[in-house]
């Protein structure tokens, strides 16, 4: 997945809480308005509840709450579902808006500096400045599978107290 | 060297073979030698001694080589069959299969069978007829030894086609001399031939050589017209299709066969062939060939050769390999039509009450011919998912055998239902709770021969296997004639084993006694055998079947044998549900596990310690709120619906909001990123688009059915 320098690069660029993220379109399937989302008892926070997406339910996470950003009031009528896939898994990201897919090359990503450290720095793929524009480029192979880890860490956690 | 369908292919086709034995040795064992056992075994060996050495298994080669031999003289009547034959015999496919698992793992065969095969011979001995039919016997026995079949083969009688010129390529124009003598065609050949051009297909005559080293020549050509088979067709052949199948050619043989694809294709598929030493091949056109009967007599022996091949059931054009996953994104794709519909039939509904005129009324006739269409597309996919229950049964014949021989047992054991067809899914749970229960019946119902002529019974003890449709479900009966289950002794045995007091067995109904075989730890058997009796058998058959959400129940009478029926559901894919509403949300109960539904006023729930029950019918069950449960929102009404859910044998009452009624779901997982929620255990799409969850009723009898304890601890 790890672009060189040469290649371009397809990107969607999207809003969540005032900053400005991109997510490698390959890994997006589409892009849907929020629809009712039903919500599953006794699963994390983060997971905003499942969606039908052509026949199949799919889990749609909060990437505020994931990344744990606060997020001013609820899902508006600019807010977007982005369709994601990565290693045959598929989930839904609300974001807060979906501006454009900006196209650039690979050497144009700078890695993400060292001193930020939030819990999105862990998904970052890098970051990108464009036209004075600061875009943060996650990494949706990390988004997703991060997820098992952490899984297994509050199941360990538990376990302990 | 073998692509992979062409492996998958042979290994059908070596499982099917396979069972062909087996099942008629158990014939044999059972009617003697009956001769059409024979020739089906024979067939079958034959089959699988060419097949597999087209593929390269000498191993499993020589050893069916062995079948066949001896089966060739039980046809003719020179050997006899009598057990020990018939033992060996199984003990050979034994073998034969432990090959096949260890090609099917490594692709080599390290398997001994020179054990097998000097046990083989051993017992042929033993087995003859008569001694002079004896000395005939051994003497085609020997003829046929393989070492001999090449130079055994007569001299093809159109030898002079084929001069020695193998390996010197004959030049390609030059030589018109494969027609003089090979292609002769007769007028219906030539009509075919004129028609076939007509159609776009271009005819070939095909010379192949062969290394006159060959071992197996009748399987090469075998493969070859295989081959040639899948990419058009042969109308003749030289020499007769007939004597290439017995491997009666010399260095080669020629064939026409009408085909689309070039001749440069055809020579490649043909030089994949191994011990193919040369390929000649010169196109036909209509009218240039002589119209006089050929020697090769051909039509009719390639309509005959073709009928023998089309005994091995080959439906290669008839039927097309599927992924499962394929079927199953189709599954959902015509979910989401299903789904639509409903709203369409919504969305009439209303247009016809606001509107009411023949607009309306066209629209209606649209939408439930949509509805007929979208269901029968439900069911025939649903049916593309489905094997026969054979898959299972299969298996089970031997092993009743095997047990029945081991525990000095007689069994006749009958199957019937086999072409039942069941969901893959579901074929793929059963089997193990099936070989537990036959194991039971085997070792514990049936009795001792002697036992049973003591008390008047057959002297064979009989079991039943049956698979049906029955009300939109598969029910599967296993009835045997053995002792039964007696009451009394299961009470016994549990107070024996500790798992209940003196008292609390005796106050035991009947039923509830019976009931003890599913109780962890219990045995009735009175030694442990390896066979079963280890008591980890009933407890866990139920679960697995109610994990399918299947039901087992059972009909016992002391003396008179028992019965098993087990009941399944026709798929796993789609479920009739309980929907209830919690809030705003929609959630789906399996009907399988729920036993009824109350309305209830608040005063009637009572309190236990901390613990919410109500009294249905006398009995007292624990209360547990689907609200509390999940931490969600609820929204209750005047009244309190309770959903009465059952599991094995526990019960629990749970309080949703509203009822809302039956319905037909399809299960979705809630796929790999959640993973296991509790208390969950699917989702399902409504018909106005949202998600419904599906709840896992057994967690939550499981998690109930410790209150329950508690609860009557404190009554």
């Amino acid at each position: 997945m790890k672009k060189t320098a040469g290649q371009t690069m397809q990107v969607v660029v999207f809003e969540l809480a005032g900053q400005t993220y991109g997510v490698d379109i390959s890994n997006v399937l589409e892009i849907i308005r929020p629809e009712t989302v039903t919500q599953v008892p006794g699963s994390p926070d983060f997971i905003e509840g499942v969606i039908k997406l052509r026949g199949q339910v799919i889990p749609v996470i909060d990437l505020a709450k994931r990344f744990g950003l606060a997020r001013p009031g609820r899902v508006s009528e600019h807010s977007k579902i982005i369709i994601v896939e990565a290693g045959g898994t598929t989930v839904g990201m609300v974001v807060d808006g979906v501006s454009e897919v900006l196209r650039f090359s690979g050497g144009q990503i700078k890695p993400p500096p060292e001193i930020v450290t939030s819990r999105a720095t862990a998904y970052l793929q890098g970051i990108v400045l464009i036209d004075e524009r600061l875009i943060i480029l996650l990494d949706a192979h990390r988004i997703l599978y991060e997820r098992e880890k952490e899984a297994l860490e509050e199941a360990a956690a538990a376990a302990g107290v | 060297m073998f692509t992979d369908e062409e492996i998958s292919i042979f290994f059908e086709e070596l499982e099917e073979k396979l069972q062909v034995i087996s099942d008629n040795l158990l014939l044999m064992e059972k009617g003697g030698s009956s001769s059409e056992a024979i020739q089906e075994i024979f067939r079958a060996a034959h089959t699988i001694k060419g097949s597999s050495a087209v593929m390269g298994y000498e191993k499993m080669s020589a050893l069916t080589h062995e079948i066949e031999n001896i089966f060739d003289r039980l046809r003719q009547g020179s050997l006899v069959v009598n057990e020990a034959l018939v033992d060996t015999l199984f003990e050979a496919l034994d073998t034969l299969r432990a090959l096949k698992e260890e090609i099917a793992k490594t692709k080599t065969e390290t398997t001994d069978i020179a054990g097998i095969v000097a046990s083989l011979r051993e017992c042929t001995v033993s087995c003859e007829a008569a001694s002079v039919a004896g000395v005939a016997g051994g003497a085609a026995a020997a003829k046929e030894a393989p070492a001999a079949a090449a130079k055994e083969a007569p001299p093809a009688p159109t030898a002079g086609v084929f001069p020695e010129d193998k390996g010197t390529e004959a030049p390609a124009a030059g030589g018109d001399s494969p027609f003089g003598g090979g292609v002769a065609l007769s007028d219906v050949e030539e009509s075919l031939l004129r028609e076939a051009e007509v159609r776009g297909y271009q005819a070939y005559w095909v010379e192949i050589g062969i290394d006159p080293a060959c071992q197996m020549k009748a399987a090469r050509a075998f493969l070859i017209f295989e081959t040639l088979q899948q990419v058009g067709e042969i109308i003749k052949s030289v020499p007769p299709a007939e004597d290439l199948q017995d491997g009666k050619y010399g260095s080669g043989f020629g064939v026409l066969i009408f085909t689309q694809e070039d001749a440069g294709q055809i020579k490649n598929l043909i030089f994949s062939i191994a011990e193919v030493t040369n390929v000649k091949i010169r196109q036909i056109r209509a009218g240039f060939a002589a119209a006089a009967p050929g020697p090769g007599e051909v039509t009719a022996a390639a309509a005959a050769f073709r009928e023998r091949i089309a005994d091995q059931p080959r439906d290669n054009i008839k039927t097309v390999r599927v992924d499962v996953q394929k079927l199953d994104a189709l599954m959902n794709l015509v979910g989401e039509l299903v789904i639509d519909r409903t709203r369409l039939d919504r969305f009439v509904d209303v247009f016809e009450s606001r509107y009411g005129d023949e607009l309306a009324e066209n629209m209606l006739e649209i939408s439930s011919h949509l509805g007929q269409v979208t269901n029968s597309l439900q069911e025939e996919i649903m049916k593309a998912r489905m094997l026969p229950v054979a898959y299972v049964f299969n298996r089970l014949p031997r092993m009743v055998r095997d047990l029945a021989h081991k525990m000095g047992k007689e069994v006749d054991f009958i199957i019937e239902g086999r072409e039942t067809e069941l969901d893959r899914n579901v074929i793929e749970v059963i089997g193990d709770p099936l070989i537990h229960l036959l194991r039971n019946s085997v070792d514990h119902g049936i009795e001792p021969p002697e036992e049973r002529i003591r008390l008047g019974k057959p002297r064979t003890g009989k079991i039943l296997l049956k698979a049906a449709y029955v009300e939109g479900q598969i029910e599967i009966t296993l009835a045997d004639d053995g002792r039964g289950m007696d009451p009394a002794v299961m009470r016994r045995k549990a107070v024996e084993k500790g798992l209940l007091s003196a008292e609390a067995a005796a106050r035991l109904t009947d039923k509830e006694a019976l009931d003890l075989i599913f109780t962890p730890g219990f045995s009735t058997s009175a030694d442990v055998s390896d066979v079963s009796g280890r008591g980890v058998g009933m407890d866990i058959v139920r679960n697995q079947i109610e994990q399918i959400n299947g039901s087992v129940e059972y009909d016992s009478a002391p003396g008179a044998g028992t019965t098993f029926t087990i009941k399944l559901p026709l798929t796993l894919a789609i479920i009739r549900a309980l929907m209830v509403t919690l809030g705003e949300q929609v959630y789906a109960f399996p009907l399988t596990n729920v036993v009824e539904t109350l309305a209830l006023k608040p005063g009637e729930i009572r309190r236990v310690r901390h613990n919410e029950v109500i009294v249905v019918r006398g009995r007292v069950l624990p209360l547990i709120r689907l609200a509390h449960f999940f931490n969600q929102e609820s929204n209750p009404g005047e009244r309190v619906f309770v959903v009465v859910l059952g599991s094995g044998d526990k019960k629990v009452g749970v309080v949703v909001d509203r009822l809302i009624g039956e319905q037909e779901i399809v299960i979705k997982s809630l796929g790999s990123y959640l993973g296991q929620v509790s208390g969950l255990s699917g989702a399902t799409i409504l018909g106005d688009g949202s998600v419904a969850l599906i709840v896992d009723a057994r967690s939550i009898v499981k998690e109930g059915g410790v209150e329950e304890a508690a609860a009557y601890a404190a009554g």
